[in-house]
């Protein structure tokens, strides 16, 4: 099963119509946890595998990046998910979920610190040894970092993936928001990153509140982004491009516009 | 030879002749009225064609489903809306394309009717019975001509039933064996009322629904379809195959104004089948549709 | 080491959504923009399990919400939405749409309160702000909507 090319786009139920009908697609991604791991797949992606479509299966509450050994059964039901959909690699977050017992319901970052590296190559470790597929690590948008960091971003980065040796799933739309919320400048990080291991990449939209810039999923992608997404291609261009989306969805024109705006900053064809 | 009416026979018949005579009568009227209703509800053999929401909706559940259809469409591209108090009124011009049954509504909400009212309404009478007139046209919807033939045959066997319930009586006051009689009844009276039920549409048309509903299960309540993005037709269309459920999920604010009537509310429309999933530990939505889950909503942000 | 890392960790969750004291080091603006973010993003995920009683609260539902979940890390989100309605419903302030939603969740399922919610097998009924939904066979019908 080839890997995942050109424009992508989340596949979520809620527009599972809209994404059957768009002629040029190849690839989706769908979150691991919303198909059961004994299936049925649901029938818009089984009808898209039908097609031929590429499906990647993403992991969002593994919490790879927790200090406690990452739950056996989660790391089956993302491997049953891979099979069930014949992925050629999954992906998941370089971050934590829960700890203490608590679910913080979100991706949380990390510290970067040489135990935080150790703790995730640990879990990554673990990981790989049940997974089917290689796996892709997604670095998060954090709207703060912790207080005594050893390591900046890009280093932090680099060693997990020099260590694990899995591949990247570079989101565009957070390297942008950390930039902003930190002020600096987000070609630095692309500037550092092992760009030829990205698998592929995410673009997203997000909004201004409060002083801070949100990576929300639920706005329209801006056009800092689409700029980044062009800088990124400029200098290495990924495999392919997914557009995500979570929620209060636009009607169906905004959303082509949106996927046409994608393959326009990236030079690859049109899915719409 | 010949069977000569014995002394005492009821009504000067013998029972095993009556008994087959009966029998005959009913084997024929069953098999003729199977034939006939096959031939009836068959419906056009080139396919249905192309259906649009009305359509669909008026073949599934008559006119009360297309006028709902009609106010999903409308509703959804702000062309009504509705006041406090339940009257319906106009939220913005009809978009193009409308038929003339969304125009007759838009006037009606112009008029500040109410929903119950809607049907009463002289033009939207006439847009259904156009309506009907096309789907009839198209072999798709009964005629009233047809749902009047399909009469025959159940009324004609109700009457030898009545026939043999009064040989029955008359034989028991006689004394005389009735017991095959009595036991052809039973098979006689499902028949009869199996024959009574009289369809409002084809087969075609039957199989055509269940191959929408198949193909739009996207739009189904359960799937929580995001109606911004499939547009005043996929509201329609959600509608004409789903009902008044998709009306709520849509817009719970109008429907619950606009007075829709709720279908049984099962435990919790869209996310009904959540319930389960959603006692993951502290896991927010785990197994349940994730639609994003962690990954969305600012990760880390 | 490790375990360092985990109570750092368990430090931090736990000052996002259980209402902890901030760990040290850690400024605060940041801090507060992630919890709210969080409840923002809570309380979506909540409106699409419950979206009677979210469309119920109109444009006060993420505000009703956030001030109810402050602290109070989640249970789930239809755990959370069901907490919620019971606490409005016994102030008296839960809205007509959102009655009629509890109504029959209440109906249909069992819910402590402290463990996950489970169907219920025989008949059962649920009330709610004047409404009153009743369950048989597995399928739940309002049999009066709430006051209005």
């Amino acid at each position: 099963m080839s890997g995942p090319a050109g424009v992508g786009l989340g596949w979520r139920p809620e527009i599972a119509g809209f994404v059957a009908g768009l002629p040029g697609l190849r690839f989706v991604e769908v979150i691991a946890e919303s198909v059961p791991a004994a299936g049925p797949l649901p029938d818009g992606l089984a009808a898209l595998r039908e097609r031929g479509v590429t499906v990647v299966p993403h992991g969002v509450r593994l919490s790879l990046g927790g200090a406690e050994p990452v739950d056996p059964a989660r790391v089956a039901h993302l491997a049953a998910v891979a099979d069930l959909t014949g992925a050629p690699l999954v992906s998941e977050h370089i971050a934590f979920v829960r700890a203490g017992g608590l679910d913080a319901g979100h991706l949380l970052p990390l510290p970067r610190s040489r135990d935080a590296v150790a703790a995730v190559c640990a879990n990554v470790a673990r990981a790989q040894a049940d997974l089917p597929v290689p796996i892709a690590l997604e670095p998060i948008a954090a709207l703060f970092d912790w207080p005594d960091d050893e390591l900046d971003e890009a280093a932090f980065l680099t060693e997990i993936l020099d260590r694990t040796g899995a591949l990247l799933l570079l989101d565009v739309a957070n390297v942008y928001a950390n930039a902003r919320n930190r002020g600096a400048d987000p070609l630095d990080l692309l500037d550092r990153l092992p760009l030829e291991r990205i698998a592929y990449a995410h673009v997203a939209g997000g909004a201004e509140h409060g002083g801070f810039y949100h990576d929300t999923h639920t706005d329209p992608v801006p056009r800092a982004v689409l700029d980044l997404v062009g800088e990124l291609c400029a200098r290495h261009r990924p495999p392919a491009l997914l557009l995500e989306r979570d929620g209060h969805y636009p009607p169906a024109d905004a959303l082509r516009a949106e996927l046409d705006a994608l393959a326009a900053a990236s030079g690859f064809p049109v899915v719409t | 030879m010949t069977v000569l009416a014995a002394p005492g026979d009821t009504w000067g018949i013998p029972g095993p002749v009556f008994l087959r005579l009966y029998l005959l009568a009913a084997a024929l009227l069953v098999v003729g009225g199977l034939i006939q209703r096959a031939r009836l509800l068959r419906g056009p053999s080139t396919g249905t064609g192309p259906l649009g929401p009305q359509q669909v909706a008026y073949l599934s559940g008559g006119a009360p489903l297309a006028v709902l259809t009609s106010l999903g469409g409308l509703r959804s591209s702000g062309a009504i809306g509705v006041a406090p108090g339940g009257r319906l009124a106009t939220g913005g011009p009809l978009p193009v394309g409308t038929t003339p049954l969304d125009q007759a509504i838009h006037v009606a909400a112009g008029r500040s009717l109410r929903t119950r009212e809607l049907r009463a309404d002289q033009w939207v009478r006439q847009a259904l019975d156009e309506l009907r007139a096309g789907l009839e046209q198209r072999g798709l919807a009964l005629t009233a001509e047809q749902r009047a033939a399909l009469r025959v045959a159940p009324l004609l066997l109700t009457a030898l039933l009545a026939l043999g319930t009064l040989r029955l009586f008359a034989g028991l006051s006689n004394d005389r064996p009735v017991g095959w009689l009595f036991l052809a009844q039973f098979p006689l009276l499902f028949a009869t009322i199996l024959l009574y039920r009289r369809p409002w549409r084809t087969r075609a048309a039957s199989r055509a629904l269940r191959e929408l509903r198949r193909e739009h299960t996207y739009l189904a309540p359960r799937s929580a379809p995001a109606y911004a993005t499939y547009g005043a037709a996929g509201a329609a269309m959600g509608v004409a195959l789903f009902g008044t459920a998709t009306l709520w999920a849509m817009d719970p604010g109008f429907a619950e104004q606009a007075e829709i009537q709720r279908q049984a509310l099962t435990s919790g429309g869209a996310s009904g089948s959540c319930a389960g999933g959603g006692g993951d530990s502290g896991g927010g939505g785990g197994s349940c549709g994730g639609g994003g889950g962690c990954g969305g909503g600012g990760c880390g942000g | 080491m490790s375990g360092d890392l985990a109570a750092r960790q368990a430090a931090l969750v736990a000052a996002l959504v259980a209402g902890a004291p901030a760990p040290p080091g850690f400024a605060p603006g940041p801090l507060a923009a992630a919890r709210t973010a969080l409840l923002r993003k809570r309380a979506g995920e909540v409106a699409r399990h419950w979206p009677l009683l979210a469309a119920g609260l109109g444009p006060r539902w993420p505000e009703v919400f956030a001030r109810w979940a402050d602290g109070r890390p989640t249970a789930g989100s239809l755990r959370d939405g069901w907490d919620l309605a019971r606490e409005l419903r016994d102030a008296g302030t839960l809205p007509p749409l959102g009655a009629d939603e509890l109504a029959v969740r209440e109906a249909g399922h069992r819910y402590d309160g402290r463990s996950a919610p489970r169907p219920r097998r025989p008949p059962g009924w649920g009330r709610a702000g004047g409404a009153v939904a009743v369950q048989l066979a597995g399928r739940v019908r309002l049999l009066r909507p709430a006051r209005r």
